[in-house]
């Protein structure tokens, strides 16, 4: 007890000197905390960050992302490991709270030294981590769709763009079921910009816009916009509504007695595990757009459902596009680290080294499930091909469209004249360059 | 958005759908909101985990029907039961010490809210579950051009219901004479015998049922996820705010948010009404800050 | 007499607290600790706001986020036009929002002085308005809170539903750290950890003179019993108003920290969740005691860092259990425990009639 007295004395007194000659500790920059140190050594495991939501709201989306991950570094890890070492993930939970999220994403990186953090689904905790991403040079992964209109030297995305995604959804329902169509959406970003992509294809198509609806996010209650849709009467709808309101949309819709053969809805977010929450017999019908589907019949889709349902991690009993863009994520990474290690060797491994060195990197059929995608040179977006499935009754997606070919990411495809996202920052057209902008 | 563009576009047949939307918009929100109307009426407890007894509500009869195969119409009254009985238990061991601290009551309940909250998360996992219900129920009736659908009648009769056997109960029985007493003066009606603790007790119980029942109708309009319980509560406390804390203060405060939501939303767009609805509240209570028929009785 | 209520006493813990609080850069050679315990700075000045509403004026605020998010607005909208030039004179976002001239309201926000300015003056002015107008309607108590959780709810919404102008649910993320002049606060720096610490100091001192003063007494004596103190002539209204707003100021203070160190806003910070949490933060350390309030904060939020890993399912559940047992058996929270605790060791009496009749100057809790 005294002794502990002495010695809170002492450190008091020494304090109260420290605080009156601490300037010099005002020059001290991060840099200096933990430059010198090399990301990765030698025989030692290779840490990288899973910033997912394990609990909260969010956790229905990412709670998936943290496990098909634990699958991909198990798998890796069974076949060697990158350049012979194993990767070991660090597993955070963000708690669904966006403060977390930028807590979490500094301790990753200051504390833990991860050499690349895999996480976020919404853009809204991926703009609330970047900027510490950016003011630490590090790398995050973000492997889900997302608006685009971003361009910074921080981030590797597996999911598709708002270019890419509605691209042939839109001409193809068109065909099918008629030129006028109705967009309902979530009230915040990524639904206005993909809206705003939309309206591109659906103007190529010829088809006609006959209204634009936000609900707010989380919003259960559909009548309002369900009935401007009934005196609208378009041939089909597209849907950008995301998590449980858009369950209620799809349970309502078929509550007011809409019906799905005469005016489908056309969505870039309803699939597997969304159709299960709301019940087959309300999603059954319906259209989605996405790079993957988890009835995509190719040898590499079927090992990876089987071996992923059978494993430990498997317990939610589904695969779906999310989850596969994540476990795409693990790949693109192991082999832009081996690109990396290959250019500067071990010693040089820094996480900004990684991202240079992930220009092109390919992820084969053999090993993507979805097939062969790339990661564009420039803006560090995927090259992947976006395909439609309709929903059956089973709950599963018969796919009934697939693009012929991939279709190149362009996070800035509708605003020409703020730029160009290149790999050394965003040109704009008068040739400036600025190096992040988000 | 002009105003132009919105009352250019006006049409008196979808006016009179939205009018009838805002009737069963006005239901879900009473439904939502007569629990707490009771709870709060009779014992001025502020209940924040209104909105997790929703939830259990939901989350009771999704386990009657998948795990015991209960036909949906019976799974209604037996949330009513459960969630009932999840209040009377909450009273007993902890509302009831807090009666004279009503701040208290409330941050007592926003604790209960997370433990529930968290606690059917643990039980059923997070992801989304839900309710199935007769084919006949997914269906809506047309009338020329009024279209409604079935199950939102359904909830429009189920709160009527509740509504009349609620006003039966306070007025028509000699249990509903003793809540009234125990509203208006607890020592008066305890000096004349009235056992105000177990009248407490009783409606606490009978307002968490309500919760449970209106649970077990949202489970299917919408989702059944243990957060969704936090949608409703800040709009529930709203109509008993406005409505006074009485009964018939809740239906017309209920009524007439439902129906400004749905005129609102049908000329400019659903969020911008919820905003417009907030600050409307705001101003009403800055007038009337009793809200529209508050009890006779002493200020709390 | 009990040392828990010794005026020097309470003043020697205040003192020895932030000492302590001010060494830890010496010891701490980790930046993102220091970025992390920057932020529950941050937090402490939040707890500290409710203590002064809630424990001290009785007025229970739901909606603490509204002030505290207004100011983040404020300093993220001037962090980000700092990040402005003239070639590119307006935000990213608002680009992609077909926006292609900056919004009037964003003109101040060029000028870093007038807008740190404005991110405190603007929700202050707001929390007059409101609540000048709820008090002097007379809303008061449980009525008063769900009020303060409509108007957060409102203001969420809108923040939400504006896109172009505030970015919607992405929020806003100022790409570099504040600058005044050429010199940028560095969020992992000890200096931004002494500043945020030097606010809560400034805050706390000034809070705990402002309830021993007589404006502080009345606005207790309100708390009391706001009745009687209306029978005898004071403008109830007035008091009310007065220290919801000042509750509203360092709650914008704490905004616009928050931001620097984060350099991060969105509609969360206007989240129902946040702001509830902020009263559990007070009430856990004990709402009636200003540092009690502050290592409430500290408490909880370091807790759910650290425990919250370990506990992973179960921390919800734990806090919130945590919580009832508090409210249930100790509404005057952790400090309420010490100050029982302390009550067991009475100090010899000296000069006890100063002591005592001082003591009962103060209106004690619970009535």
């Amino acid at each position: 007890m005294r002794a502990s007295r002495r010695s809170f004395l002492k450190t008091s007194a020494l304090g109260a000197g420290a605080a009156i000659a601490a300037p010099y500790m005002f020059v001290r920059t991060i840099d200096q905390a933990w430059g010198a140190t090399s990301w990765i050594k030698k025989g030692e495991p290779i840490k990288i960050g899973l910033l997912f939501s394990l609990s909260g709201g969010l956790a229905v989306p990412e709670e998936d992302s943290t496990l098909v991950m634990q699958y991909a570094i198990d798998e890796i890890n069974k076949a060697g490991g990158i350049a012979g070492m194993p990767v070991e993930p660090v597993i955070v939970d963000a708690k669904s709270d966006f403060n977390v999220y930028s807590e979490k994403t500094k301790e990753l990186i200051l504390r833990n030294k991860v050499v690349a953090i895999f996480g976020c689904y919404t853009s809204a905790s991926r703009k609330a981590i970047l900027p510490t991403v950016m003011a630490q040079d590090h790398l995050l992964y973000y492997p889900t769709c997302y608006e685009g209109a971003e361009c910074t030297q921080n981030t590797i995305c597996t999911g598709p763009l708002a270019n890419q995604h509605s691209k042939d959804l839109i001409p193809f329902m068109v065909e099918q079921f008629g030129k006028k169509v109705f967009f309902v959406g979530s009230n915040y970003v990524w639904p206005k910009e993909s809206n705003k992509n939309a309206k591109i294809w659906l103007e190529k198509a010829g088809g006609e816009l006959l209204g634009e609806e936000y609900i707010p996010l989380g919003s259960s209650e559909f009548g309002p916009v369900l009935n401007k849709i009934r005196d609208a009467k378009p041939n089909f709808i597209f849907s950008t509504v995301v998590g449980a309101s858009d369950i209620a949309f799809h349970k309502q819709f078929k509550q007011e007695g809409f019906k799905v053969d005469t005016m489908p809805i056309a969505s870039l977010t309803t699939g597997e595990i969304e159709t299960r929450a709301m019940g087959n017999e309300f999603g059954a019908g319906h259209f989605l757009s996405a790079p993957y589907f988890q009835a995509l019949d190719n040898p590499t889709n079927h090992k990876f459902v089987e071996g992923f349902l059978k494993s430990k991690y498997g317990k939610n009993g589904t695969t779906h596009y999310n989850m596969e863009e994540t476990y795409l994520s693990a790949y693109v990474f192991k082999y832009g680290l081996e690109n990396t290690i290959k250019a500067v060797g071990i010693e040089g491994v820094t996480p900004r080294a990684i991202r240079d060195h992930s220009a092109g990197v390919r992820v084969e059929d053999a090993v993507s499930p979805e097939g062969l995608i790339w990661i564009d040179d420039q803006n560090f977006n995927t090259w992947l091909k976006p395909k439609i499935g309709q929903c059956q009754a089973d709950g599963s997606f018969k796919i009934v469209k697939a693009a012929a070919e991939q279709v190149a990411p362009d996070p800035y495809s509708i605003y020409p004249d703020i730029g160009k996202c290149t790999a050394d920052g965003l040109k704009a057209p008068d040739g400036k360059m600025r190096k992040s902008v988000i | 958005m002009a105003a132009g563009s919105f009352f250019g576009s006006f049409d008196p047949s979808a006016f009179i759908n939205a009018l009838i939307l805002g009737i069963s918009i006005a239901s879900i929100w009473l439904i939502a909101a007569l629990g707490l109307t009771i709870i709060y009426g009779t014992a001025g407890v502020i209940n924040m985990a209104h909105g997790e007894f929703i939830m259990l509500g939901a989350y009771s009869s999704y386990m009657l029907q998948n795990y015991f195969g209960l036909p949906f119409l019976l799974c209604v009254p037996a949330a009513f039961v459960i969630v009932a009985a999840v209040g009377l238990v909450l009273e007993r061991g902890l509302i009831r010490y807090l009666y004279k601290r009503p701040l208290d009551t409330l941050l007592a309940t926003f604790g209960v809210s997370l433990v529930l909250m968290q606690g059917v998360r643990l039980i059923f996992g997070s992801d989304p579950k839900y309710l199935a219900v007769p084919s006949i129920f997914t269906s809506n009736f047309q009338l020329g051009f009024v279209n409604i659908s079935a199950f939102r009648v359904i909830v429009l009769a189920i709160t009527i219901a509740a509504v009349v056997a609620l006003w039966a109960l306070f007025y028509r029985t000699r249990f509903g004479v003793q809540v009234r007493a125990v509203m208006q003066d607890k020592e008066m009606a305890a000096s004349f015998g009235i056992n105000s603790d177990r009248v407490y007790m009783l409606t606490f119980a009978l307002g968490a049922g309500l919760a449970g029942l209106a649970g077990s109708l949202f489970g299917v309009l919408n989702i059944v996820l243990p957060t969704m319980g936090m949608g409703y509560v800040v709009q529930a406390f709203l109509v008993v705010v406005v409505g006074g804390g009485t009964l018939i203060g809740s239906v017309v405060a209920g009524g007439a948010t439902g129906e400004l939501q749905s005129i609102f939303a049908y000329f400019t767009n659903d969020t911008f009404a919820r905003f417009v609805l907030y600050v409307l509240i705001v101003v009403f209570l800055r007038v009337r800050p009793q809200g529209l028929f508050a009890p006779s009785a002493t200020r709390r | 007499m009990n040392i828990y209520h010794n005026a020097t006493a309470q003043w020697l813990a205040y003192g020895v607290f932030f000492v302590l609080l001010a060494v830890v850069p010496m010891f701490v050679d980790d930046s993102f600790l220091l970025n992390q315990f920057a932020t529950y700075g941050v937090f402490g000045l939040l707890a500290l706001s409710i203590s002064l509403c809630w424990g001290f004026g009785g007025i229970l605020n739901l909606g603490q986020g509204i002030p505290f998010g207004l100011g983040a607005y404020g300093m993220a909208m001037t962090m980000q036009m700092q990040s402005q030039d003239a070639s590119n004179p307006i935000p990213p976002f608002m680009l992609n929002n077909s926006l292609d001239h900056l919004p009037w309201f964003w003109e101040p926000f060029r000028h870093t002085a007038l807008g740190i300015i404005l991110a405190l003056v603007v929700p202050t002015l707001f929390c007059a308005i409101f609540g000048g107008l709820m008090f002097r309607a007379r809303v008061s108590g449980p009525f008063f809170a769900i009020m303060t959780l409509a108007m957060l709810s409102a203001w969420y919404t809108l923040i939400l539903d504006v896109q172009p102008y505030t970015n919607g649910a992405n929020g806003i993320t100022p790409p570099g750290a504040l600058k005044f002049g050429d010199y940028a606060i560095d969020p992992y720096s000890p200096v931004a950890y002494w500043s945020v610490l030097a606010l809560l100091a400034v805050a706390t001192v000034g809070g705990r003179l402002m309830t021993r003063s007589r404006f502080g007494l009345v606005v207790q004596a309100v708390r009391g019993d706001a009745e009687r103190v209306r029978f005898l002539g004071y403008n109830v209204a007035g008091y009310e108003t007065t220290i919801y707003t000042i509750a509203g100021f360092i709650a914008a203070v704490a905004g616009c920290c928050w931001v620097a160190l984060t350099q991060y806003v969105s509609p969360a910070q206007l989240d129902t969740t946040f702001s509830l949490s902020m009263v559990i933060w007070a009430g856990i350390g004990g709402r009636l005691s200003l540092i009690g309030a502050i290592i409430g904060a500290f408490l909880i939020q370091g807790a759910q860092s650290y425990l919250g890993d370990t506990f992973l399912n179960t921390w919800l559940l734990v806090l919130g259990g945590f919580f009832i047992l508090v409210v249930r058996f100790l509404p005057k929270g952790l400090a309420g425990l010490l100050e029982t605790i302390l009550g067991r060791f009475p100090l010899p009496q000296r000069g006890n009639s100063n002591g005592n009749s001082a003591q009962r100057l103060y209106p004690q809790p619970g009535e």
